[in-house]
């Protein structure tokens, strides 16, 4: 009995996933676990194992197609099986070709197939769609084609659009663009493609494409600053609160089980709680709707090959700070294995960024859009104090959208942030 | 077929023998002391200096051509010259007695002609008359060069500044100069000088003769002035158009039918057919090779009893053809056209500087230099007593001291300018069209008509015909009650008989039978034959008659009655129609519409949409409406304008009533202008664009798209194909994002394959899909029962869009478009 393999679904609104690699062709033999092939939404790359073993009896797409989700993308089974019963949707190329020469002609279904993507490697659209596309910030990967050729015409954008959040491709859209349309700057939509320079026997340079995620953090941080009134609010606090709870922890906390506790989730921790008292700022705000958290879900800015991640602490104040430390050492790892889902990068209310570690003194972090702030922690300098003593001052920038949020509440919260971890044992008793 | 003239079994077969009356061959052969009394020595002298002008012109072109120098004057033409050295006396002699309303039209070979008439001309016209000609003409550009470098002993000498202006504007013509006569457009091969009554030559061998007679036909339905000269090479006695345009000239119905009974002249065309044979036609020998008529003159028992009052005479005395020439003027002016006339000549020169004469033997050249008509003539005069060598040897310096001088000036570019495209890129594309409204060629004369304008049963009949297609209530009224396209075509050219007293109309089957789709009924009773007559089947004859009635100053509407029999008619469309407004640097008019019906159901021939042959040719306005209302605002815009209109009609659509202009065809006059297409139908998500009758099925297909798909389709008739308006295709583009372009043409190279490369250019980031076409298939036209599987049809117009352009859900293809099928096609060339 040949089994077909599907492209899994990554994140409930995810649609489709680009075919990165082959790992089995045709004919090879498959062994259960064996990596079938890689895949990747905008954000994320994966693998697929084998659940069957068996010879590859079809490869129904070519790396680079972008494939439906659970659309069928090979078949394992035993060698010589007959698997017509199991392509008849998504038959290979050339058979599609045959029946299309019939003399009557069976205009093409309106809504495509695989095959139709798997046939060339790059997107079909219309210049019209394109436009379009661009405009209201559809991603043209994930809009299900119904022009001739398996081309994407203006009605897919538009059905794209009409359908909201399943018209991105889901989580990263959704985080991006916030389950709603998102206008890309003018200059971005009508910028003439660049042409690519002519071929040199010894290139001077090394012409490097964008990956998706790359493309997705260049989308997003370019609306976020165009959309937004950003301004940034500079703050530090006495750290030696911080710092002594740090070392107790260090030394004892560990052995109590409490794991490893950074100073960035403290100041996370921190965040969570303090956030609750300052509803805008734990908010997203799209088409002159604000929406406010009841729950403060933190995202954290994670550094990774791949690029920028952000991966979402749902609840942060509901976590003990031990938990709280637990669920970003697992979020980390995930993201620089690129093994997030998009769901688990969704759904933030407010984000913190560090680059405190770094040695950055001050900056200006990009807001998450929609989101209405971002925290930079920075780094810990020594400062004097008006006695003459020093002690270690640790640097906050908080960025804030000023369309949602007033400087007045945006200082007062970063006040009672800095007051709250000037006495982080308090906070914690809280 | 007039019902006077009766035709009967017993006539067409009586027995009997055809006489052919004799044919004169160089029966001149008067001595000097009758000539004497003929001519003045000043005439005799005259005489000479006109052929030795043209001689050395010939040769100083030569010089250019082969040694690029001609006595120190340094150049390089790189344009043709195809010269007459050897045939100066019978350009000379043919000139002699003709004036300025006398009108001649020539060849390749026609410096010489040129030169001669001109000549002529300035020894006839009064200084005064000569001054005005000469400062009037493109504003005194080329008087204004001569008279600068007018020798300062002959200054006040107008004649011999004519002189000047008449070699300078022939050779600054040639060398592509703007103070050439046609501001150096039309060059060597098409020189010409109308205030001369020096018409086109012609680049097309016997191309000329059409058009001339078209000038006869001119001043003979115009009773004007002076008799039209059609010269030619013998070569050209093969070429069809020249035995069409010949024939025609002899129609029975102009000394038999055209005078109504007294009413109107009988006279016969006006139009000499003169033959220069020079025995080649480039290096073919007519006589004795590519010809079998042994002798040119022969010709003339082919085409009438009178033989065309043929005669050959020798060249190469210019008194034989004074006087030949003299004879034949006075038939035609008495009324007694046509005529045929054969100069024996010879030329010595090459066809072009760079035949080598490979077909002819150098002791034939030699003998006839030896004969050199200027050489022999002066002899004679010499021997004669008239005049003495030194007096010709002192007009020969003069000659060559002129002809240096002229040389020198047109090659000099200050004096001489070429046309600066780089500083007035507009300077052709201006003159392409004349884009004139003049509504009248001839405002101050009456028309001549048979009955009043309301009078006529035609107009009475169309008064009680419904001028829009539905009722009050939108119910559609009978077809047989309505005002149709061929109404509308109709109304607008009566109208313009009754207002320009010069138009004229004819093609096959126009008179009594109304034109073989009835457009024409009533026109018989409203109009005398010399307006409105049969022309013989000659296609060639029919529209190249048309270029010279318009260049003599008049406006014709011609008729093929298929539209599959342009290319009967093709130079003289392609080259003729065509080109004369914009070779003449905009000097000439070309007031003519030619009517093409489209046929169906009448098979391979008789059912082709040649729209785009029309519309690759510059120089011509296409159109090709599909609705009473456009039809008829066309016409009169057609009709008021002066250019060259190609008006398609398809005999479809002949008895469509008016079904979108709201309140009807107006009855008075009122134009539609060239360009504009016309949105006949309004939609959001699908442009139908529509070249001529296939309109309907469009509307068709898009009545099924809204009704069955819930697709709405904005359908735009073309209207015009040249010059076309895109920016209201643009604009439907822009909303529709899709637009199939529909046409009875075959696909390949047709005008929808045009636009819809224009519309990608245009419109690309609009654009949902690429332009597609919808044509006929590149195959015959088969029977009309097959026609659904040749002709576009609603059905398909809808497969086309739901295979190229949005497939549409639920929808099944009855017929194959798609790019495979396309390629495949094209690969077996269909």
């Amino acid at each position: 009995m040949a089994n077909p393999v599907i492209m899994p679904r990554q994140g409930q609104s995810v649609e489709s996933c680009i075919i990165t690699t082959w790992h089995k062709k045709k004919g090879d033999t498959v062994q259960e676990g064996d990596i079938l092939f890689s895949y990747e939404t905008d954000k994320s790359a994966f693998d697929e194992k084998s659940l069957f073993s068996g010879t590859m009896l079809a490869v129904l797409c070519e790396e680079g197609d972008v494939v439906p989700c659970l659309d069928t993308v090979c078949i394992i089974g035993a060698e010589g099986e007959d698997i017509s019963a199991l392509t008849g949707g998504a038959a290979p190329a050339e058979e599609a070709k045959e029946e299309k020469a019939e003399a009557t002609v069976q205009a093409a279904a309106p809504v495509s197939t695989a095959t139709e993507r798997c046939e060339g490697e790059r997107i079909r659209i219309s210049p019209r769609a394109k436009a379009l596309a661009l405009k209201s910030g559809v991603d043209m990967t994930a809009v299900v084609p119904t022009g001739p050729h398996g081309r994407i015409i203006e009605r897919d954008i538009n059905a794209a659009l009409d359908k909201g959040a399943t018209a991105t491709i889901g989580a990263v859209e959704d985080f991006l663009a916030g389950k709603a349309p998102v206008t890309i700057p003018a200059t971005e939509a009508d910028a003439p493609a660049v042409a690519p320079a002519p071929c040199v026997v010894e290139a001077e340079y090394e012409e490097v494409p964008m990956s998706g995620v790359r493309r997705a953090i260049a989308r997003s941080m370019h609306a976020s600053l165009s959309e937004m009134a950003q301004l940034t609010l500079n703050a530090s606090f006495d750290a030696t609160a911080l710092m002594d709870w740090r070392k107790q922890l260090k030394a004892g906390g560990e052995a109590m089980g409490l794991g490893k506790i950074s100073i960035n989730d403290m100041v996370m921790y921190a965040v969570s709680r303090v956030l609750l008292d300052h509803p805008t700022l734990n908010a997203t705000l799209v088409d002159n709707t604000m929406r406010l958290y009841k729950h403060a879900n933190v995202g954290m800015a994670v550094d990774t090959d791949r690029g920028l991640l952000v991966p979402t602490i749902f609840k942060a104040d509901t976590l003990s700070l031990a938990d709280f430390a637990k669920a970003t050492k697992a979020a980390a790892a995930k993201a620089r294995e690129g093994a997030l889902t998009p769901d688990e990068m969704s759904g933030g209310s407010f984000t913190v960024t560090n680059l405190g570690s770094l040695g950055i003194e001050s900056f200006t972090p990009v807001i998450n859009p929609p989101q209405t702030a971002i925290l930079g922690v920075c780094a810990v300098t020594n400062r004097l104090k008006a006695d003459g003593s020093v002690y270690p001052a640790m640097g906050l920038s908080l960025t804030f959208d000023h369309r949602a949020v007033d400087g007045a509440p945006a200082a007062k919260f970063l006040k009672d942030l800095c007051t709250a971890l000037e006495n982080f044992g308090l906070l914690l008793a809280k | 077929m007039p019902k006077s003239q009766y035709i009967s079994p017993d006539k067409a077969f009586e027995k009997g023998f055809l006489n052919i009356n004799s044919i004169p061959l160089c029966q001149y052969d008067a001595s000097l002391e009758d000539e004497k009394k003929i001519y003045t020595k000043e005439d005799f002298l005259r005489i000479y200096r006109d052929m030795r002008i043209i001689r050395e012109f010939e040769t100083m072109l030569n010089e250019i051509k082969t040694k690029s120098v001609y006595n120190g004057v340094e150049y390089n033409n790189p344009g043709p010259a195809h010269l007459s050295i050897g045939q100066e006396a019978s350009a000379v002699g043919q000139a002699y007695c003709l004036d300025i309303n006398d009108f001649t039209f020539g060849s390749h070979r026609s410096h010489g002609e040129i030169l001669a008439k001109g000549l002529s001309s300035i020894h006839k016209l009064t200084e005064e008359e000569l001054y005005d000609i000469m400062k009037e003409f493109l504003g005194g550009n080329i008087l204004s060069v001569v008279e600068a470098k007018q020798d300062a002993d002959k200054k006040g000498n107008i004649k011999d500044l004519a002189i000047d202006f008449l070699l300078y504007g022939a050779l600054a013509e040639i060398f592509a100069r703007t103070t050439g006569f046609n501001r150096g457009l039309g060059g060597s091969m098409h020189a010409f000088f109308i205030p001369f009554g020096i018409f086109p030559n012609n680049a097309i061998v016997g191309g000329a003769a059409p058009v001339a007679l078209g000038a006869a036909l001119y001043k003979r339905a115009n009773q004007k002035k002076g008799i039209v000269i059609a010269n030619s090479g013998d070569g050209a006695l093969g070429r069809g158009p020249v035995l069409e345009a010949i024939n025609m000239s002899t129609m029975d119905q102009i000394t038999k039918l055209w005078g109504m009974d007294g009413k109107y002249s009988d006279a016969g065309m006006p139009i000499l057919f003169n033959v220069f044979n020079n025995f080649y036609g480039m290096g073919g020998q007519t006589k004795g090779e590519t010809m079998g008529w042994d002798i040119a003159a022969r010709l003339g028992a082919g085409f009438n009893p009178e033989n065309l009052h043929a005669e050959k005479v020798n060249g190469y005395d210019p008194l034989a053809v004074i006087d030949a020439t003299t004879r034949k003027k006075q038939l035609l002016v008495e009324g007694r056209g046509p005529a045929l006339l054969e100069v024996a000549t010879y030329r010595v020169s090459g066809h072009s500087p760079s035949d080598s004469s490979t077909y002819r033997s150098v002791e034939e050249i030699e003998e006839w230099q030896a004969n050199c008509p200027i050489a022999a003539y002066r002899r004679k005069m010499v021997e004669g007593g008239i005049a003495t060598d030194d007096e010709f040897a002192a007009i020969e310096e003069d000659i060559i001291r002129r002809t240096t001088k002229i040389c020198a000036m047109a090659t000099d570019l200050e004096i001489s300018p070429r046309m600066d495209l780089d500083k007035t890129p507009d300077m052709i594309s201006s003159i392409m069209f004349s884009n004139t409204n003049t509504p009248s060629m001839d405002p101050g004369r009456e028309p001549d008509v048979l009955a009043p304008k309301e009078d006529n049963p035609r107009v009475k009949q169309l008064a009680t015909k419904a001028r829009y297609a539905f009722d009050e209530n939108g119910k559609a009224i009978p077809k047989i009650k309505q005002f149709g396209v061929r109404d509308g075509i109709f109304e607008a050219i009566y109208d313009k008989f009754y207002e320009d007293p010069t138009l004229i109309a004819y093609g096959e089957d126009n008179r009594d039978w109304g034109g073989a789709f009835a457009v024409y009924r009533g026109l018989t009773e409203a109009l005398p034959y010399h307006r409105f007559f049969n022309s013989p089947i000659s296609e060639a004859a029919i529209v190249g008659s048309s270029v010279g009635y318009a260049m003599a100053g008049g406006r014709a509407i011609v008729e093929l009655m298929y539209a599959d029999f342009i290319g009967c008619a093709g130079d003289e469309i392609f080259n003729q129609l065509s080109k004369w407004q914009s070779m003449s640097a905009g000097i000439l008019k070309m007031p003519v519409v030619v009517r093409v019906s489209v046929g169906s159901k009448y098979g391979a021939q008789h059912s082709q949409d040649w729209t785009a042959l029309c519309a690759h040719i510059p120089g011509l306005k296409v159109c090709f409406p599909s609705t009473p209302y456009d039809a008829k605002g066309l016409m009169a815009a057609a009709l008021n304008g002066t250019d060259p209109v190609i008006f398609f009609e398809s005999q479809r659509i002949y008895d469509k009533g008016e079904e979108f202009h709201k309140g009807g065809v107006p009855v008075e006059s009122y134009e539609v202008p060239f360009g504009e297409p016309d949105v006949k139908r309004e939609g959001k998500d699908v442009t139908i664009l529509t070249i001529g009758a296939v309109l309907y099925r469009a509307l068709d297909a898009a009545k099924i798209l809204e009704e069955k798909y819930g697709i709405s389709a904005e359908v735009i008739d073309s209207r015009s194909i040249v010059p076309f308006n895109y920016e209201k295709v643009i604009e439907s583009v822009k909303k529709t994002g899709k637009i199939v372009i529909v046409g009875d043409a075959c696909d390949r190279g047709s005008i929808m394959r045009d636009m819809a490369s224009n519309i990608t250019e245009m419109a690309f980031d609009y654009l949902d899909a690429p332009p597609a076409v919808f044509g006929s298939r590149n195959w015959i036209t088969p029977a009309f029962e097959f026609e659904k599987y040749f002709f576009p049809q609603a059905d398909g117009i809808i497969d086309v869009i739901n295979q190229k352009l949005m497939p549409i859900p639920g929808y099944v293809n009855t017929i194959n478009e798609s790019e495979m099928e396309h390629i495949a096609r094209s690969k077996q060339g269909l």
